[in-house]
């Protein structure tokens, strides 16, 4: 096993590089360029962009640029995003633990409802429950995410507002047009503005409805994912061993069809944690969430390379850890599995 | 199966920890600004301020945590902007977003600045220099500025023609990394002979001469290091004269502004404690925020987003012409060749003949346009200079497309296949039998864009000529010169997009209509005029427009360059861009400025 580990984090290498060379050449061929974004400023004149072309290094041969990125990387230095001039490290840093916030609790709340309603509605196949169950996660999967997102704002921070507090008395829609009413939810951000410490519940409040366009979005496909697994088990010939020892019904599903069906949608959820770093981009962007998905964008639009082969590079090392993983669980188990 | 319980362990144990970890580290990520501003060590006088400023804002907040308690006297009045923009840096002689200008011109100042009319108006100087108050010499070479006595540097150090000249001198060093120096390079000396005097010399006259300085440089914060990209300055550390200072920037979501207390109309302005920017996704998300009342003041939106605000009295419409005008790029040189020097050997196979321009601009009902898509909120576009104290006096065009008809049938397009395009047959340039079929690009994604083409298809449709779509992203469009863009290179029929000329035209005009500005190989493409348009009388309009400092007579020179253009026809104009901002109802002295900022009055913005 260690061995099998030992070659799997060897062959990672070449890998890596590989994808580095590919993204970087990929990047360089977009066109518009890092440049474009100065392009368009009537106060340069084509001497300053000359001159920035030259600081940033885009008048060299994208082999020597690539191979400058590569030999300081290898050091550990990151380099400096084109465009804010900051750390590529710091970038990342300001914007990792906002995407893990949101990402995390997002996917325990998707998970937590999803496995659940997924093994009873297995369990009661074809009832109510079931086609209601099946009805929603396809919906889910269906219904543009984006859209979703901006009908979540329009509902709940724009038609409705918190009747609590405004001094104009009951007013539970906008439509009653009072200056002081404040939104039932915040419609984006992660705190409220103008405050220094947010409290944890102000904190929870702005969590509600990006929290809810990612679960809506992620719930279908584990719902699935678990009712297909259940069924597949509880016909098994053990389950009906298990039944015929005279267990009972609870038993029979949490010791033997649960934890059987349950173990390859934790493969899965192991090969989606990578996706938690990488963040959402249209929950960021429609809910102002300061996090990794708009920042990838942002650097994919501005060309900024730098940060972008940054944010590239960690997501694929990511990606090869947690396949690894994923691989490891399965010998772990399905004991008939070996690596040698 | 003990195996797979102790794995659902370490994985539920794995995320617990990454849960734990994540909200460890968001705590802290709030804390972490305040302890990072004073990182700006080259400013060890910083401190003073910083205290003052540190002790009300916790003032501020201990009122503000226990909200439900009835104690809202002390709570900051704010005011929440929000743009759909981050700056990336808000130095403004490095910044190249208008976003960024936007948050910078709350902290720094310039020596004068333009009002809404399009006026200089004097800021850290006394009065704005002109030849009729003997500040500006006669031939234009000497400017002299008197600054204002008693200014302060948010930090408490004293503003001096030192920090003027300081400013000229870092950015025209090559190192420095600034990318805003046009104009500077033409500075010969900057003199102080006493703190608040600046003697600026010339070396050759420059007719926007009092568009520069509109921001200075505090010497003492940023002497040090010349390579500016490197300075704290660009983002937290910016610090200026102004009537805000930058307290916190947390990245992705809101810059924080509170008051400067060494502003020199402190304590009556600014009447805010605190200005936040809110980096908002789109105008729709902020369009419904303005709704819900979480912001005060939507930047930049377009005549589209308006009408459903119309009938909304929580929420006020600040709407204002611009200078900017949406038009069509009629390219005169064979679209083939790469960046062709000589456009007039090698025209354009159909757009090259003056009647095929005149026939597209006949056929085109502008005021169609601005009715249907911009609910005849703004004017039909005339010429390049449409607002300001150089305004052009152009006729709008007419709308007649049996006109348009006879001028094809005249230069020689005729459809004689029968399928509703007409074809050449003894045209000018193009070969026996061309279809007249054009390609019209524009920056995909935009829907007000997108749908103006729709109309125009339908309106050339009508006189024969076939235009195609043909859209790209914006940054493929305005790509640079090295990139090997095809607007700079000349690879096109037609584009559409906005351009807006500055409070001084010389620098807008002689780049897009100079026959010395069409972007070829030996200059290294330099210059806007991507039409390839060659008009000698134009050319030395604006050759004299930028060599004289009598405005009258440059106003005299830019009428001459409109006219050629619309007789001409290389830039087509469709319609007006209008600046327009949204705020609550119970924001009182907001502006809108078609010349610059929003903020440029921000010392006057107040919440009822």
């Amino acid at each position: 096993m260690v061995n099998y580990i030992l070659r799997r984090l060897v062959y990672s290498i070449p890998l890596l590089i590989l994808i580095s060379v590919i993204v970087f050449f990929l990047i360089s061929l977009a066109p518009g360029g890092p440049m474009a974004a100065f392009e368009e400023n009537p106060n340069l004149t084509p001497e300053d962009i000359v001159r920035l072309e030259e600081e940033f290094g885009l008048n060299q041969h994208i082999y020597v640029r690539y191979w400058k990125w590569a030999s300081r990387i290898i050091v550990g230095d990151w380099g400096y995003s084109n465009v804010t001039h900051k750390p590529v490290l710091q970038e990342i840093g300001e914007r990792l633990p906002n995407t893990l916030q949101l990402m995390i609790v997002a996917f325990t709340i998707t998970l937590l409802i999803a496995i659940p309603i997924g093994l009873y509605s297995a369990l009661h196949q074809y009832s109510l429950f079931d086609h209601l169950a099946t009805f929603l996660a396809f919906v889910g999967q269906a219904i543009p995410i984006f859209w979703f997102g901006l009908i979540l704002i329009i509902v709940f921070n724009v038609w409705l507002n918190n009747p609590i507090s405004p001094s104009h008395g009951f007013a539970w829609s906008h439509f009653t047009h009072c200056l002081d009413c404040k939104p039932l939810l915040p419609g984006g951000g992660m705190a409220p503005y103008g405050v220094d410490n947010p409290t944890l519940g102000q904190r929870i409040q702005h969590m509600i409805l990006p929290v809810t366009m990612l679960a809506m979005f992620g719930m279908g496909t584990y719902t699935r994912y678990m009712r297909g697994q259940t069924l597949e088990v509880i016909y098994q010939d053990y389950i009906r061993t298990a039944r015929a020892k005279g267990l009972s019904e609870r038993l029979v599903v949490m010791r033997h069809a649960f934890k059987n069906a349950l173990a390859p949608v934790v493969t899965i959820i192991a090969l989606d944690l990578p996706g938690l770093f990488g963040g959402a981009l249209f929950t960021e962007t429609i809910f102002s969430w300061p996090g990794m998905g708009r920042l990838f964008y942002r650097s994919a639009q501005r060309g900024d390379y730098p940060l972008l082969m940054g944010i590239v590079m960690i997501n694929a090392v990511l990606i090869i850890f947690f396949n690894l993983m994923a691989d490891i669980s399965y010998a772990y188990l399905d004991p008939r599995i070996r690596y040698d | 199966m003990s195996r797979t319980t102790r794995l659902v362990l370490i994985l539920t144990l794995l995320l617990g920890i990454l849960l734990l970890a994540a909200c460890g580290t968001s705590q802290p990520a709030t804390q972490e600004k305040p302890t990072e501003m004073p990182a700006a060590t080259e400013a060890p006088a910083q401190q003073p301020t910083e205290a003052p400023a540190a002790t009300e804002a916790p003032a501020a907040t201990e009122a503000s945590a226990p909200t439900e308690a009835p104690a809202k006297p002390a709570e900051p009045k704010t005011i929440i902007y929000g743009l759909y923009q981050e700056p990336d840096v808000l130095n403004p002689f490095i910044a190249t977003q208008y976003a960024a200008d936007e948050v910078s011109k709350m902290v720094v100042e310039g020596l004068v600045d333009v009002d809404p009319d399009g006026n200089f108006y004097p800021v850290l100087a006394k009065e704005v220099p002109t030849i009729e108050n003997g500040l500006v010499s006669e031939d234009g070479l000497n400017v002299t500025y008197h600054l204002k006595e008693g200014i302060l540097w948010s930090d408490g150090e004293p503003f001096t023609c030192e920090d003027v000249k300081y400013t000229w001198e870092i950015i025209t060093t090559p190192e420095s990394g600034a990318v805003n120096t046009a104009g500077y390079d033409k500075i010969e000396s900057v003199e102080c002979p006493d703190p608040n005097t600046v003697q600026i010399k010339f070396k050759e006259f420059y007719a926007p001469y009092l568009t520069l300085f509109d921001s200075v440089l505090p010497k003492h914060a940023t002497e040090g290091s010349t390579d500016m990209t490197t300075w704290d300055y660009n983002t937290t550390g910016l610090l200026g004269t102004g009537p805000f200072v930058l307290k916190e920037w947390v990245s992705g979501d809101h810059i924080t502004l509170v008051k400067n207390k060494n502003y020199r109309d402190y304590p009556d302005k600014p009447k805010v404690d605190q200005i936040i920017v809110r980096i908002i996704p789109s105008r729709e998300v902020g369009k419904a925020l303005i709704t819900s009342g979480e912001i005060d003041i939507l930047w930049d939106l377009t005549e589209a987003d308006v009408p459903e605000f119309e009938e909304n009295p929580d929420v006020i419409v600040h709407k204002r012409p611009g200078p900017g005008t949406e038009r069509l790029l009629l390219n005169l040189a064979d679209p083939t060749l790469d960046a062709t020097d000589d456009p007039l050997n090698h025209p354009h196979p159909l757009l090259a003949d003056l009647r095929v321009r005149q026939a597209i601009q006949y056929g085109i009902d502008k005021q169609l346009i601005v009715d249907e898509l911009l609910y005849g909120a703004t004017t039909v576009g005339t010429s390049e200079l449409s607002i300001g104290w150089a305004k052009c006096d152009i006729p709008p065009s007419e709308f007649n497309p049996d006109k348009a008809r006879e001028l094809l049938d005249e230069a020689g397009f005729v459809d004689q296949d029968g399928d509703g395009i007409r074809e050449c047959h003894g045209c000018k340039y193009a070969e026996e039998g061309t279809p007249l079929r054009l390609k019209i690009q524009t920056t995909s994604g935009n829907q007000l864009r997108e749908e103006c083409e729709q109309l125009l298809v339908e309106m050339m449709k009508d006189i024969g000529i076939e235009f195609y779509i043909e859209n790209v992203p914006s940054s493929e469009l305005f790509g640079s010169w090295a990139s090997g863009a095809f607007r700079k290179h000349g690879h096109f029929d037609i584009l559409m997009y906005t351009t807006s000329d500055k409070i001084d035209p010389q620098s807008h005009m002689y780049g897009y209509f100079h026959k010395n500005s069409i972007p070829t190989e030996a200059n290294n493409g330099k210059g806007f005029n991507y039409v390839r348009w060659i008009n000698d009388r134009a050319s030395e309009a604006l050759d004299k427009a930028g060599a004289t400092p009598n405005l009258e007579e440059r106003k005299a020179q830019y009428q001459i360059a409109c006219e050629e253009i619309a007789k001409d026809i290389p830039h087509l104009y469709l319609y007006d861009r209008s600046e327009i901002e949204l705020t609550r109802a119970n924001i009182k002295g907001f502006k809108v400025n078609p010349w610059g900022r929003q903020t440029w009055n921000v010392e006057d913005w107040d919440k009822e």
